[in-house]
């Protein structure tokens, strides 16, 4: 977005004005030139609106996404988003490293639930190389996963509220988090981007400290989650701000190409674990929560549903993990057959997918990453017009978009 | 050269400074014994016919002193019950406990470059934390803290109060304009509409109370309340104090109706653009706000500085008066502390191997502890001012506690739910309440 900031301002030179109106001036004008019909129908301000620059730094933005308010009053009369101050090339970076290594870039997409950037490019490039994957492996792919699952859900949950003004859930959910985030620290040796997992399996099989940390954790983790759903659950001033909230109805959902939790929650039961099976997601038995309302408590209350699934589903994988290796034979540089792949795993936050082509040379020739938050940044615009400042951040958090994945 | 110039050039620094002040002390204590000589009588006079005039004086200056410490106890309340409740251990750095942190915090305000951003208007600017911090203080000069303890006893106390913390709007409303920042400007509109709608409530609950009572004197409220438990208004005015709870945490800005600083929305609201000393007041005046409005909950509801059940105190011990000794309370006031240690010492020195200098040490220490705590008892149960003290800030430190337990727990409401609760909700409420005080008094007395 280009501002009107070339040259110097025509009025430097009159001597009657005195720089303070200049500045003064140009700060209240600074709207940039239009560049397309949105734009031009966005920056023009009718009669008592107000235009309001919200972020890059902003204390509930969720990392660097600067949103544009159109504002009349406390009402939003239209909303913005400005992407692109995280924007860090990877899938350009992808294109320059060897299959190995473009995870590695895909990584710190999603800061919060790494593991999940990780599978989708291993799963798609484990397709273009013909890999078969040790089913121990598959198993501490999921066990990693749905526990990285339940550490964004609980996450999630404390930055509803703090966006909502509630101080403690956020503090409270990191308990949750800490505990995972040291158990998976266990086996990878890092806390937040794992690492984990590789074309063909998974980097070193999960030790005597993890199970034991994890061992521990689960005898406690349903009654520490209601604990901290307690908290809030059925607190009066979160019911009353979240219902009805930024209803996203089922048709929208679909056409948006919503996906993940927030789709679900508009009562369509699509989870990339039943409709497009992978791993071993199959054998393993959980219940797809869906919910009716489409609003933010529907999408707020439905991550606490999959949290109790996610701990059914790791209770399964424990007892059913069979013994062997958990990395495939394969020579250290890979160079897989000339085609296209793609892959697609249930994040927490919706669809990660990885679309790779491979020219048979040891990079990947193109690699298209897909990630639910762009999706559902998207929506902010849809739901947020018409509805008051601070719901905006009610309806923003609710979706739950994490500006890493979003300008990639 | 002169003799003086030689005699000034021998002198070091801090003789040349004492060469310079010493005479000019002199002087000025000559002038100052003259003056007293000359006018004192005329000045005794004035101030023996202007009583109330010196003690406005003397009671503005003690709510100044007092609400510094005030501010302090609160932000320190506030750090680490929510630490607690967060399950963080809060400051625990700077002193016991970390009880200096807000020292600190205020060290760290004034030692902050005090910034205005370009477009502001200056003088509104520097004035608003100026009102607001006003506004909170003086609300303080009508709060009687004990027997005989108040600034002012007004008889239109109820009034100035509401008239003072109006005064705060004006100010958050003038640091909201002023500011040249979109967010500030959206958050003094909202301190204006969330203050001007919560004022009407908190003033109507206290309708009846004032009929109950039949003054609006903070200090004859008190008095009407005295007694035991049972004479406090809070059973006959429950509604009242709902009301007047909930609007007293609207119009403190308090969360979960702290709109006006939401920062997940508007940033710092009004505050967004001040740095240093100048927010510093804003921040100041919150906490003492806090402290205002749970001592007026007390004051109304709660009996003030009365106790809650027949309490035997003051009651005057001849025996330990000490100004009737004579000479022997010189002697005593000789001989007791070195006796005193001395004993203390003893065990320690006689039992374990430490030296006998950190025997006396330890001994003087818990001498000292020991003569304290026999004074602030003897204070306690022969001093209805130190017996009424102690009550009114038991009685409102609770509510502090409440205010920020509330902070802890509850999100934030919304600017629409917020002004509708003030008049669908409680305005209807408070003035049901009003009726049914003046129908229930007009039953009785007929």
């Amino acid at each position: 977005m280009t501002t009107q900031t070339h040259g110097p301002h025509p009025s430097l030179d009159d001597p009657s004005i005195s720089v303070e109106d200049v500045v003064r001036e140009s700060i209240v004008d600074a709207v940039p030139v239009a560049r397309t019909e949105r734009e031009a129908e966005f920056y023009t301000l009718r009669d008592g609106e107000l235009l309001l620059n919200m972020g890059p730094q902003h204390p509930s933005t969720h990392g660097v996404l600067r949103i544009v308010l159109k504002l009349d009053g406390e009402r939003v009369v239209d909303i913005d988003p400005v992407l692109g101050y995280l924007h860090r090339g990877v899938e350009k970076l992808c294109e320059n490293a060897d299959w190995h290594q473009a995870i590695c870039y895909t990584d710190p997409l999603e800061y919060v639930a790494s593991l999940f950037c990780e599978w989708a490019p291993v799963v798609a490039f484990e397709k273009l190389a013909d890999v078969t994957v040790p089913r121990r492996a598959e198993y501490i792919r999921v066990l990693t996963g749905e526990l990285n699952r339940i550490s964004s859900h609980a996450l999630y949950m404390g930055w509803f509220a703090l966006d909502l003004g509630g101080l403690t859930p956020i503090l409270w959910s990191f308990i949750e988090r800490d505990e995972i985030v040291e158990m998976l620290a266990a086996i990878t040796g890092q806390k937040l981007l794992f690492n984990y997992f590789r074309i063909g399996g998974v980097n070193g099989d999960i030790s005597h400290e993890f199970m034991s940390r994890l061992g521990d954790w689960m005898s406690r983790a349903g009654a520490q989650i209601e604990a901290n759903q307690g908290l809030l659950n059925e607190n009066e001033i979160l019911v009353r701000r979240a219902r009805g909230m930024g209803v996203l109805d089922r048709e929208t959902a679909l056409r948006m190409a919503v996906t993940g939790p927030n789709i679900r929650a508009s009562g369509v039961p699509f989870d990339i674990r039943r409709a497009h099976p992978y791993s071993v997601y199959p054998e393993l038995e959980f219940d797809v929560p869906t919910r009716q309302e489409g609003d933010s408590l529907a999408r707020y209350l439905l991550r606490g549903d999959e949290i109790k699934q996610s701990l059914r589903i790791i209770d399964q994988v424990l007892h059913e993990m069979p013994d062997g290796p958990v990395m495939a034979t394969l020579p250290r540089l890979i160079r897989p057959r000339p085609g296209r792949a793609w892959a697609a795993v249930e994040g927490p936050r919706g669809m990660y997918g990885t679309y790779a082509i491979s020219d048979g040379t040891d990079q990947p020739f193109r690699m298209r990453i897909h990630d639910p938050s762009f999706v559902h940044l998207q929506l902010v615009s849809l739901l947020t017009p018409g509805n008051l400042i601070a719901d905006t951040m009610a309806i923003m958090a609710s979706l739950d978009p994490v500006m890493g994945g979003v300008d990639k | 050269m002169s003799i003086a110039v030689v005699t000034w050039q021998r002198l070091n620094l801090l003789g040349r400074i004492l060469a310079i002040v010493v005479p000019i002390l002199l002087a000025l204590g000559l002038v100052t014994i003259g003056v007293a000589y000359v006018a004192g009588p005329y000045a005794v006079g004035f101030l023996a016919d202007n009583v109330p005039l010196l003690r406005f004086v003397a009671a503005i200056g003690a709510v100044l002193l007092l609400t510094i410490p005030t501010a302090f106890i609160v932000i320190y309340l506030e750090l680490k019950v929510i630490a607690r409740m967060n399950l963080r251990v809060g400051p625990d750095r700077v002193g016991p406990f970390g009880t200096a942190m807000s020292v600190v915090h205020g060290l760290k305000f004034l030692s902050k470059e005090d910034f205005a951003p370009t477009g502001v208007d200056l003088r509104v600017f520097t004035l608003a934390p100026v009102v607001v911090f006003g506004g909170s203080v003086m609300t303080f000069l009508v709060i009687p803290f004990a027997p005989g303890l108040f600034g002012l006893d007004m008889n239109v106390g109820m009034l100035y109060l509401f008239a003072m913390s109006g005064l705060t709007v004006v100010g958050l409303l003038m640091a909201g304009w002023s500011s040249f920042n979109k967010y500030s400007l959206l958050g003094g509109l909202r301190s204006a509409a969330q203050m001007v709608s919560y004022e009407i409530p908190l003033t109507l609950a206290l309708v009846g109370v004032v009929l109950l009572a039949g003054t609006m004197s903070l200090n004859q409220l008190v008095l009407a309340q005295s007694g035991s438990i049972a004479d406090w208004y809070v059973w006959r005015q429950p509604l009242a104090l709902i009301i007047f709870v909930i609007a007293g945490i609207a119009e403190a800005n308090r969360s979960p109706f702290d709109l006006t600083e939401a920062d997940q929305e508007i940033v710092a609201g009004f505050a967004t653009e001040y740095s240093g000393m100048r927010f510093g007041f804003f921040f100041f005046a919150e906490y003492v706000n806090v402290f205002v409005v749970s001592a007026l909950i007390v004051t109304f509801f709660f009996g003030g500085w009365t106790a809650p059940f027949d309490w035997p105190f003051p009651v005057v011990i001849s025996g330990i008066d000490p100004l009737a000794w004579g000479v022997g309370s010189l002697i005593a006031l000789l001989l007791v502390p070195v006796v005193g240690t001395l004993v203390l010492a003893a065990p320690f020195w006689l039992s374990s191997r430490i030296s006998t200098l950190q025997a006396l040490v330890i001994g003087f220490i818990l001498f000292n502890v020991v003569a304290v705590g026999l004074l602030l008892g003897w204070a306690f149960v022969s001093l209805d001012w130190v017996t009424g003290l102690f009550w009114f800030f038991a009685k409102s430190y609770v509510f502090v506690f409440f205010f920020v337990w509330l902070r802890g727990t509850l999100p934030r409401v919304r600017i629409d739910q917020l002004m509708g609760f003030a008049w669908k909700w409680l305005l209807p409420a408070a003035l049901v309440n009003i009726f049914v005080t003046a129908a229930v008094i007009v039953i009785v007395n007929s």
